[in-house]
């Protein structure tokens, strides 16, 4: 494997290969629990844990295990990391963890996961693997949070309530009213909503890589005009 | 009164026919100059007999059919050839074509000729031959050689010929004023069809419409068998299929011909033009066009000398070029518009249409396909318009296909019913073309695998032949060899006597003792393997040839060379067997006793020798013997490993040690048994 | 002289996008009378409202495309799903309430999806969903109609629109929400003990219906579409209804009269399930087409969350009009029944 570039693996996981809005992984949690920020943050967090110590363990072991069982073997630590965070989250942030129910065992099922120990981890040193999990988590989790921003501003007027469940009785006033006398959007906290506004991101997402693409070519060198034409085999497009 | 059946669709447009058909038919006269293009009909062009500058009779027939749907072409007037030339044609791609000019004298001078007093009496062939050679194509405005659809065989069983009366486009009134005018010979020309095709009956179907051209046609049918069937007005209804339906309640197979269901399908115009040419003798040489549209203020019926320009007719009927920005050939619904006025008259044309702006406006642009319905509604085909619009649009043409994009008749009814104003049938036809050309180069690329796979599996073959081959040489050698060594390499090496014999071959060599024989084998031998290469690439070019492959030329230089090669070996034999018989000849006894026979009497006698110790003895000696050799042999490969030798050798010789120590370890085994026992 | 080289046909029919859709608005006329007169001026504001926001959203939409505004705003497209769904939301509904639900219609269901012609759902009735999904509250209070409660004015009629905050208007429940909550009466018995719903189907309700049915029969003369969706539809219903009647029973869905004359029947099988884009093709696709959102009306109407059904009904089989046209294809002109070669 060559050089691993740090740089290069944060680009791939915040925008060139955003495991929601380009891979378009784990849509289950994604489309489901975003209906607030503090779930959205919640499952971010739990996610990216599990990314992280599954992706560690995968790369500890990976000279260790035969391809024939690769796959069970990152499943089970997978679920073991999965059933830690359960744990600890039922200790800590017991009314999420009821809110998030059974989204937070399905982490376990989350293609991201699994995608990334098959193609990342158990084929790379310990640090960059960790550094992969951490970054893909972040992408996967700005996502979510993003989702749940939109959907619970659409559907309640509000942001960020109820953010006691995760960070303690302090955080029980940091809901802000946006749209005083809100009429409930139900439709955004509804699943059509999480289709509607992750569809969204992505034209967005799109938008953005297109006028990126447009200016790079603008700069690109203009072929000067009778030059020397290259003789090249294939079609021209 | 016979029931008629309905078909599916249709549309009503507004007919317009009252502008045309108030005047009786006009000769349009003879123009200045006629342009008669080779191809007027479906099929191949016909071929000129003419030529530039020669003088030409009305009548005279100017190009022969090339082929069996093709037709012949007669001068419609007297006049000098002046030209055969390209020239711009009425084709809705607007391109020039062959065509033959004439230009008139103005005395319309008859060639001899004469009709049957009695077609009855002559035999089916020889009525076909006529109907043939008087340049009869569909005159309804596909223009299919009509002695061609006549031809059927007899034991397909027609049991209805039908004369299209129909007329169901918008403006045409050929048709119309041919059954007012000349109700009789329509009569007349279906019966003489009859005779040729013998039907259980003879019908002719006519849109009520036509009150007064049906009324003609019954008072010329009384007491002829002829039936005229009257129909509500419904565009299409004049086409084939359609009409086939309407008279028989039978739908013609998709993709098979009306004679399927029993059915001859002919134009009433073809009809009148079968009887000129049969009882008058008179070929194709005019025709009934109509002129009609509010650009000219003179719209009426003519009749019309094939290969007078568009221009000349218009003239004749007050054509208003302000008034007019283009002109159609054939009808409002599936005539097309001519680049030119110049184009000349063909034998289809059954309309000049020159509509105002205001009467025919352009297409507003297209909207987006609601699937409002309406044109499935109006397809006379059965087919789901917008669906195939939708495939033709994205290309999926497989799709389109499977929705029968095939059985499209192009007739225009759903791009007359579309609210949203989309050109669909200009959709279908770029679809079809896209389609037949897919399945042309489908049919190309599906030939040329079949072609590599071909040669593939000859490759491969001739491969695990040579393979075959060259394992059963290895193997033969390898016996050989095991042959040699356990014969005589008892106390010589294989490869120290191969390398002796080769010492010894290039020592005779070097003698010249043999040489001259050896060149002359040689050559000899490039003489026959020569001429056997010719033979197979000859026999391979003729197989090419009459494949019709596209390799000929590469495998004809192929013979041309290796023929030259053949010569040249000969050539060389020759000069070396005259050469060969100047020298004198060598002796046999000259050549060296082979050294492997040496080493394998040497070994015989060896054993001779060896039969006479003991076990014990034998068992030592072969033991210090074999020990020694593997001294040798290990001696060697060192040798050869220090002077970098082939990695071949080296393996060889490696795999050579290996064997004798391996026997060395036998053979101590032995000894020491021996001392036992 | 240069001549204007068109393909063929060079004639076209008098029909046009925009007439269709012409036709179609002149069509709910006598309908939006009825409700006017029946339950006030609500669906008059409703529909004006709806018409404005529709062909704002619209020209947005156009130029965001990129598209020459004249010529799609011209084709009346928008305006008719402003007018259905101003029809199909509750009178005297909040200014927002209506804008929430053009804005689905024109743009999540018509331009996202690229424009008139390429939509795969009804739009008016993708705007209905997402408002009744969102805010049951709104989209389940109907006036009372004339007779029962006082009638608002024109004036009182802006006010519930634009400044819902200070309006109260008199509502009640549908006829349809009185059969969904009923358990324990006889069908007889329940009509009986409320007489403001008359005889059939509800005070309003049956004549607004009529006046829908009268506005289809005319389009459907005007040749605008054919009768099978339609007919398919109200027969299915109509069939189904008769199947589970039970005689009356409390345990009764409901007469056919009833259903065929209630809520949005009439309306959306003349209006609704007739949108071309969104339905089956053929004319054998739309007789199945249209009796499944006859089958579906009467079982999300009885067994469903929700009281009436033909948005969801139509929702659903607009998923299904594909699948319906791939089984539907009709037999082409000369080829044999097509049902020896599927085999």
């Amino acid at each position: 494997m060559a050089e691993v570039s740090y740089r290069e693996l944060s680009l791939n996981g915040l925008w060139k290969n955003n495991p929601a809005i380009v891979q378009l992984l784990g849509l289950c949690p994604l489309l489901a629990v975003t209906g607030s920020v503090v779930n959205a943050i919640g499952l971010a967090l739990a996610t990216c844990l599990v990314l992280v110590t599954s992706n560690t363990a995968v790369s500890l072991i990976r000279n260790i295990v035969s391809d024939a069982v690769r796959l069970p073997v990152f499943v089970m630590i997978i679920a073991s990391a999965v059933t830690c965070i359960e744990l600890l989250m039922q200790a800590f942030a017991y009314e999420l963890y009821q809110i998030l129910g059974i989204f937070l065992p399905l982490i376990t099922t989350n293609c991201v996961i699994l995608g990334r120990a098959e193609a990342f981890a158990c084929k790379n040193g310990l640090l960059p693997s960790i550094y992969d999990g951490l970054i893909m988590g972040a992408g996967f989790g700005v996502i979510l949070i993003l989702l749940g921003g939109l959907r619970e501003l659409a559907g309640t007027g509000a942001l960020f309530a109820d953010m006691q469940l995760l960070f303690g009785p302090g955080a029980a006033d940091w809901k802000i009213v946006i749209v005083d006398n809100y009429q409930a959007f139900l439709l955004a906290i509804l699943p059509p909503g999480a289709f509607i506004f992750t569809g969204l991101i992505i034209a967005v997402k799109n938008i953005i890589d297109a006028r990126i693409q447009a200016r790079l070519d603008s700069l690109k060198e203009r072929p000067v005009k009778g030059s020397k034409r290259v003789r090249v085999t294939g079609t021209i497009s | 009164m016979r029931q008629v059946y309905d078909f599916h669709g249709g549309i009503h447009p507004p007919e317009n026919k009252h502008q045309s058909i108030a005047a009786p038919i006009a000769d349009a006269g003879i123009p200045e100059e006629l342009v008669l293009p080779l191809a007027q009909h479906i099929g191949a062009p016909a071929i000129p007999v003419v030529e530039i500058g020669q003088k030409v009779l009305k009548g005279q027939l100017i190009a022969e059919p090339a082929g069996f749907v093709s037709v012949p072409l007669h001068a419609p007037t007297s006049g000098t050839v002046s030209a055969i030339e390209d020239r711009q044609i009425a084709h809705p791609s607007g391109h020039s074509a062959r065509c033959v000019v004439i230009a008139t004298d103005g005395k319309d001078e008859w060639i001899d000729h004469s009709g049957l007093a009695d077609y009855k009496s002559v035999d089916r062939s020889e009525l076909l031959t006529i109907i043939r050679n008087a340049g009869i194509a569909g005159m309804g405005g596909a223009g299919f050689p009509t002695a061609v659809k006549l031809s059927v065989k007899a034991e397909v069983g027609i049991e209805t010929l039908i004369l299209n009366g129909t007329e169901c486009e918008p403006y045409i009134t050929a048709d119309d004023i041919l059954m007012r005018e000349r109700a009789e010979q329509i009569i007349e020309g279906a019966q003489i069809i009859a005779h040729l095709v013998q039907p259980d009956e003879i019908l002719i179907g006519v849109e009520d419409n036509k009150p007064e051209g049906i009324a003609a046609l019954q008072t010329a049918a009384e007491g002829t068998g002829v039936e005229i069937v009257v129909f509500p007005t419904k565009y299409p209804s004049g086409g084939e299929k359609q009409l086939i339906e309407i008279l028989t309640g039978k739908q013609v197979p998709s993709g098979g011909l009306p004679s399927a269901v029993g059915v001859v399908c002919q134009n009433i115009g073809s009809a009148v033009a079968v009887r000129d040419a049969v009882i008058d003798g008179r070929p194709l040489i005019s025709r009934i066009t109509t002129v009609t549209g509010e650009g000219v203020n003179d719209p009426r019926n003519y009749e019309v000398l094939l290969g007078s320009s568009l221009a000349y007719l218009l003239e004749q009927a007050d054509y208003q070029t302000n008034k007019n920005k283009r002109l159609i050939m054939g009808g409002p619904m599936m005539g097309f518009t001519v680049p030119d006025a110049h184009v000349p008259i063909v034998k289809t044309t059954n309309c000049v249409l020159a509509p105002a702006e205001t009467e025919l406006p352009a297409p507003p642009p297209a909207q987006a396909c609601i699937r409002c319905g309406m044109c499935a509604e109006a397809c006379p085909a059965s087919l789901l318009p917008q669906q195939l619009f939708w495939f033709s649009q994205g290309k999926e043409f497989e799709k389109a296909e499977q929705h029968n994009l095939f059985d499209c008749i192009e007739c225009g009814a759903c791009s007359f019913v579309c609210p949203s104003n989309i050109p669909l049938v200009q959709y279908y036809r770029a679809a079809k073309a896209e389609v037949v050309q897919l399945r042309k180069d489908a049919e190309k690329s599906e030939h040329s695998r079949i072609r590599f796979e071909a040669r593939q599996t000859r490759l491969e073959r001739e491969d695990a032949e040579k393979e075959a081959k060259r394992a059963a040489r290895k193997k033969a050698a390898e016996e050989k060899a095991r042959l040699a060594a356990e014969q005589g390499s008892t106390e010589e090496d294989p490869i120290q006597a191969a390398i002796e014999r080769a010492k010894a071959k290039k020592a005779a060599q070097a003698e010249g003792s043999n040489s001259a024989e050896s060149a002359g084998e040689k050559l000899e031998k490039a003489v026959v393997t020569t001429r056997k290469r010719l033979d197979t690439a000859t026999a391979k070019l003729t197989a090419a040839k009459e494949d019709g492959s596209d390799l000929v030329d590469a495998l004809q230089t192929g013979v041309d060379k290796t023929r030259a090669k053949l010569e040249a070996a000969e050539k060389a034999l020759r000069e070396h067997q005259h050469a060969a018989t100047t020298k004198e000849q060598p002796t046999e006894e000259a050549k060296p006793i082979d050294a492997a026979q040496v080493a394998i009497k040497k070994a015989m006698a060896a054993r001779v020798a060896d039969a006479d110790k003991s076990p014990e003895e034998k068992a030592r000696e072969a033991l210090q013997k074999l020990e020694a050799r593997l001294q040798k042999s290990e001696a060697r490969l060192a040798q050869g490993k220090a002077a970098g030798e082939e990695e071949k050798i080296i393996t060889a010789l490696e795999s050579t040690v290996e064997r004798l120590r391996e026997k060395v370890a036998q053979a101590q085994s032995q000894a020491n048994e021996t001392e036992v026992s | 002289m240069a001549l204007m080289r068109i393909t063929s046909p060079h004639a076209h029919g008098p029909m046009s996008t925009a007439r269709v859709m012409q036709n179609v608005l002149l069509a709910t006329v006598p309908g939006v009378i009825v409700l006017t007169h029946f339950f006030g001026f609500g669906t008059l504001v409703n529909i004006i409202w709806a018409s404005i926001l529709a062909l704002a959203f619209e020209a947005l939409a156009l130029r965001l495309r990129k598209r020459p505004l004249g010529f799609y705003l011209g084709d009346y497209s928008a305006l008719v799903t402003a007018v259905l769904l101003g029809i199909a939301l509750p009178p005297y509904s909040p200014w927002w309430l209506i804008a929430v639900g053009i804005a689905s219609s024109i743009l999540l269901a018509k331009h996202l999806y690229g424009g008139l012609g390429y939509n795969p759902f009804n739009p008016a009735m993708v705007g209905y969903v997402v408002l009744l999904i969102s805010f049951p509250v709104q989209m389940s209070s109907w006036a009372a109609p004339r007779g029962v409660g006082e009638l608002p004015g024109l004036l009182d009629a802006l006010q519930a629109c634009f400044t819902p905050g200070n309006f109260d208007a008199v509502t009640m429940a549908t006829p349809l929400d009185l059969l969904k909550q009923n358990n324990s009466l006889l069908m007889d018995d329940l009509w009986q003990q409320n007489a403001q719903f008359g005889r059939w189907a509800g005070i309003g309700w049956e004549w607004a219906s009529l006046a829908f049915l009268a506005g289809g029969l005319w389009l459907l003369y005007q040749r605008v579409f054919t009768w099978h969706a339609p007919i398919a539809m109200l027969v299915a219903l109509a069939l189904t209804a008769a199947l589970f009647y039970d005689g009356g029973s409390s345990a009764s869905g409901g007469s056919p009269l009833f259903h065929l004359l209630s809520g949005a029947t009439m309306f959306g099988a003349f209006f609704i399930i007739t949108d071309p884009v969104s339905s089956a093709v053929s004319t054998r696709g739309r007789l199945v087409f249209g009796a499944l959102i006859g089958l579906l009306v009467y079982l999300i109407r009885v067994y469903g969350n929700y009281p009436d059904a033909v948005a969801f009904a139509v929702l659903i089989m607009n998923f299904a009009a594909p699948f319906i046209d791939q089984y539907t294809q009709p037999r082409s002109y000369g080829h044999a029944a097509r049902r020896e070669d599927n085999e």
